[in-house]
Formats: structure tokens, C-alpha cells, sequence
């Protein structure tokens, strides 16, 4: 599965990476390709590339604030979850994310 | 909304208060240091440029200016977290009349929300005419959904937040002993057990409304409470080479020497591996360390004029080494408390997480959309 997504928190200083290390371990150990892109008090870092919004087949959206560009995510199934829960519970998470992908063809 | 649960709707709306914090902090952190720093060398506001002013005199000013605009910046946050860019106007002016009715941060709160959601209502519900389609952003949204708010503070709920505000203000100055042990404690658990989470920023939000009324005592609790985690694993890490009980994995000492300087900048995040490799022993560590340092730095009145920084911002406050007598304490308590609940380890064990420790996922937290 190629999944994208989203990780954002509110300090922006360090659940936001978190997140995105746990997503990336757990989805690249179940044998998806993912791409995370980071909105910390920074700024965007790490973009999706064009070329695998084109191919995702599910977005995530891992963040406790508002987050820019979702519209790049238009009709790509996309799930929102805090970054605590993701932080927590990185496996369980992406196993969701594969029912809930398989649920919607 | 309604096929939400309630628990879907908190979430909502706690979103749009973080997001508020979220740009509200780097503000408030810059507008604390510009007057922590004037006010230490005896800068005074500037009332008018015709008279003379020094240096000084002008980072208290600009601080001033900015710490006097909060209400406004989380009012616009807010709204703008809920409507997007229709809710920047709304949101402004219910921050503007808040501060007019000294209703402050709590106005600019609630203001926020009402405002954003007005905006919101009009930008997706009301209906124009094609011929005034471009007018509906510009003009329409914007100037009913301020008038509309701003009416709404003003003849409603203005009066009684202010009233609030006031009477939560002269609570809090008027705490006798045992109850400022109390209060220290209590915001030194809930600032402290989530590790900078969103309980944390809540607390955070509501601490810097005392802030804006000049009390500044809490919010050096909240400081110590996000530090004891690192300071006081830090402490644990000796405490396993003079006991002779190893605590932590090779792996867990090498994140303590990134997660100690971290802490001393206030970021508690450093310590996260640490604390989900055992996640109940240390939230209890950290939260009994936070309580009483939390508990001894709220009775020794050590307050804070910024809200960030660590140890950096001891410049700035008053009694600075009692907060640190306190931090130093609560660090101790968490570094002890760890070390007696933790099970000795091989120092050479790498603690692999697999599924079946990960807690399970409440569908409530996810929003599915396509």
C-alpha cells in the first residue's frame, strides 16, 4: 500500500517528529511505502512529492492542530488521528489503516 | 455534526484551541523575553515618543504590546482554526472588544469560537445572489460575522466573563497556605503527566491568562513540571551507578545525554523513548515529582514573567532560586520514585515494542474522510 500524510503538533517541536519516526517504522515493517511530511513550528518540511500523491492509496493525518494542504488529499481516502494516539499505538494504528483502506473499494 | 460522538466533538474543538496555541506561543515567548529583559533593567513603558527613552525602555514596551494583544491572537486563531480565512475578521475584532470589556484571554476564548463558528455558518449556509458571489468573502462574511459577534460580547457575555475573570483573579491571590500547596500541586501533575501533550497545553492556555493579570507564580510551576522528567531520569541514571541497580538499557543513556540538555531548555520530549518503554512507572514517577515541586515553588512564591525557556528564564524571575531549590527537589522526588519502581535490567537489553504492548486505538480518535 503507499500511504502519505500529515504530521503536526502543537509546540511543533517534537511530537510532530515522533509521529512521523513512529508511522514510517511501523508502516515500512508492514511492508507499505509511506511518506510523511512534517508542519512543525519550522515550517513544512520534507513535502509529498507529487509523484506519490499520485499513487497513495490513503492519506494520514497525524496532528493535534490544523494543518495546511489538505487539499492535495482530495480523493484519496484520508484518516485523521491525533499524535498522541499514533505516538502510542504505531502498529495497531497502520493495521486500521489497512482495514479501513480494504473497506473502501 | 450530529453523527459525532461527544468525545469526536471535544476532540474538534480541542483541535481549534491548539492550533490557537500553536501560533500563539512563539508570540507570547518573544513579547515574555522583550519585557522580562527591559523590566530587569529597569525599563519603563513608553507613554509617549516626544519624552526620552532609553533601550530598555523599549523592549518593555514592545513586550508590553504584545502580551496586551493575546486575547486577540487566540481569539484569530481560533476562529481562523474553525472558518479559515473568514475567520480572521470575526475573530480579530471579538479579540479587540474583549480586551475593551476587560474580559481578556477567557473573552478572547470563547469570542473565538463564536466567532469562527458564525463565519463558518455564513461561508458554507448563506446563499447569495451570483452577481454578489465576490462580495460574500470580502464584505459579507466579514461584516456580519463581526457584527454579530462583537454585538454578542458586547450585551451577553462580555459583562459576565469579566466578571469571572475577576473573581477567579482575586481567588487566586487570596489562597491561604494549604490551598496554594494544593493548587501548586495540582497544576504541577496535570502540566507534568502528559509530557507536553495536549493536557499539558491546555493548562498552558489557561495559565497564561493568569499571566496576562500579572500572576505569575503558576506558570513557573508549569516550567518546573515539564522539567523534572529529565532532570529527575538524569538523577535516576546516578543513582543506578551508586546502588548498583541498572536501571536503564545502553540505548536509554545515550537518549538521557540528548533528553538532560533538552530539559534544560524546557523540552521535555527528549525523554520520550525512555518514558514509552514504561509508560505507567514513569507518568507516576513524574507526576508525584511534579506535584511537589509544583507544591514547594507555588509556596515559596517563585513566579515567572515568561512562559518558556527553563532554566534561561531564571533571569527574569522572581525568586529565581527558590524556583530552582523547588525544581531541584521535584527532580529529586521523580528520580527516586523512578528508581525504586523500575526493574532491574541488562544493560545491554534492547527492549523491542511489538503490537501487543501498544495500547488500542478508540475508533472515536479517527476521522475518516475521503
Amino acid at each position: 500500500m503507499n500511504i502519505v500524510g500529515i504530521a503536526a503538533c502543537t509546540a511543533g517541536i517534537a511530537h510532530t517528529y515522533v509521529a512521523k519516526e513512529k508511522l514510517v517504522n511501523a508502516a515500512e515493517s508492514a511492508g507499505h511505502k509511506i511518506h510523511i511530511e512534517t508542519q512543525g513550528t519550522i515550517g513544512i518540511q520534507d513535502p509529498i512529492p507529487d509523484e506519490m500523491l499520485k499513487v497513495a492509496d490513503i492519506a494520514i493525518i497525524a496532528a493535534d492542530v490544523k494543518v495546511s494542504g489538505k487539499d492535495r488529499f482530495q480523493g484519496i481516502k484520508t484518516v485523521e488521528i491525533p499524535t498522541d494516539v499514533v505516538i502510542k499505538s504505531p502498529n495497531k494504528f497502520i493495521k486500521k489503516i489497512e482495514e479501513i483502506a480494504r473497506k473502501g473499494d | 455534526m450530529s453523527a459525532y460522538s461527544s468525545k469526536k466533538i471535544f476532540n474538534i474543538l480541542k483541535q481549534h484551541a491548539l492550533t490557537a496555541i500553536s501560533y500563539l506561543i512563539p508570540i507570547v515567548v518573544s513579547g515574555g523575553f522583550l519585557l522580562a529583559i527591559g523590566n530587569l533593567f529597569g525599563g519603563e513603558n513608553i507613554e509617549s515618543i516626544n519624552e526620552s527613552f532609553n533601550f530598555f525602555d523599549t523592549l518593555t514596551t514592545m513586550g508590553g504590546l504584545i502580551l496586551g494583544l493575546l486575547p486577540v491572537v487566540i481569539a484569530t486563531g481560533i476562529a481562523f482554526s474553525i472558518a479559515d480565512k473568514p475567520g480572521i475578521a470575526p475573530g480579530f475584532l471579538v479579540g479587540l472588544v474583549s480586551i475593551n470589556m476587560d474580559a481578556g484571554f477567557i473573552g478572547g476564548f470563547i469570542g473565538g469560537y463564536i466567532a469562527g463558528y458564525i463565519a463558518k455558518y455564513l461561508r458554507d449556509k448563506m446563499k447569495v445572489p451570483t452577481w454578489a458571489e465576490g462580495l460574500k468573502p470580502m464584505l459579507i462574511i466579514p461584516f456580519i460575522s463581526s457584527i454579530i459577534v462583537g454585538l454578542i460580547m458586547y450585551y451577553i457575555l462580555g459583562t459576565p466573563i469579566s466578571l469571572l475573570t475577576q473573581a477567579l483573579n482575586n481567588f487566586l491571590l487570596g489562597l491561604d497556605t494549604g490551598q496554594t500547596l494544593l493548587f501548586g500541586a495540582i497544576i504541577g501533575i496535570l502540566s507534568s503527566i502528559d509530557y507536553g501533550g495536549p493536557i499539558n497545553k491546555i493548562v498552558f492556555a489557561f495559565l497564561l491568562t493568569l499571566q496576562s493579570e500579572g500572576i505569575n507564580e503558576p506558570m513557573a510551576v508549569l516550567m518546573l513540571a515539564s522539567m523534572v522528567t529529565p532532570f529527575g531520569f538524569s538523577m535516576s541514571y546516578f543513582m543506578q551507578k551508586i546502588f548498583n541497580k541498572n536501571i536503564y538499557t545502553q540505548m536509554e543513556v545515550e537518549t538521557l545525554k540528548t533528553a538532560f540538555p533538552m530539559g534544560v531548555a524546557m523540552i521535555t520530549e527528549g525523554c520520550f523513548p525512555i518514558v514509552f518503554n514504561d509508560l505507567w512507572r514513569a507518568i507516576l514517577s513524574t507526576g508525584i515529582g511534579g506535584a511537589i515541586g509544583g507544591a514547594l515553588s507555588m509556596y515559596w512564591s517563585a513566579g515567572s514573567p515568561v512562559p518558556h525557556g527553563g532554566l534561561f528564564a531564571m533571569v527574569t524571575m522572581t525568586n529565581a532560586w527558590a524556583w530552582f531549590a523547588a525544581l531541584m527537589i521535584g527532580s529529586l522526588v521523580t528520580g527516586i520514585v523512578f528508581f525504586l519502581l523500575k526493574k532491574r535490567v541488562d544493560k545491554d537489553a534492547v527492549k523491542i515494542l511489538t503490537e501487543e504492548d501498544e495500547s488500542d486505538i478508540d475508533m472515536d480518535d479517527l476521522i475518516v474522510s475521503k
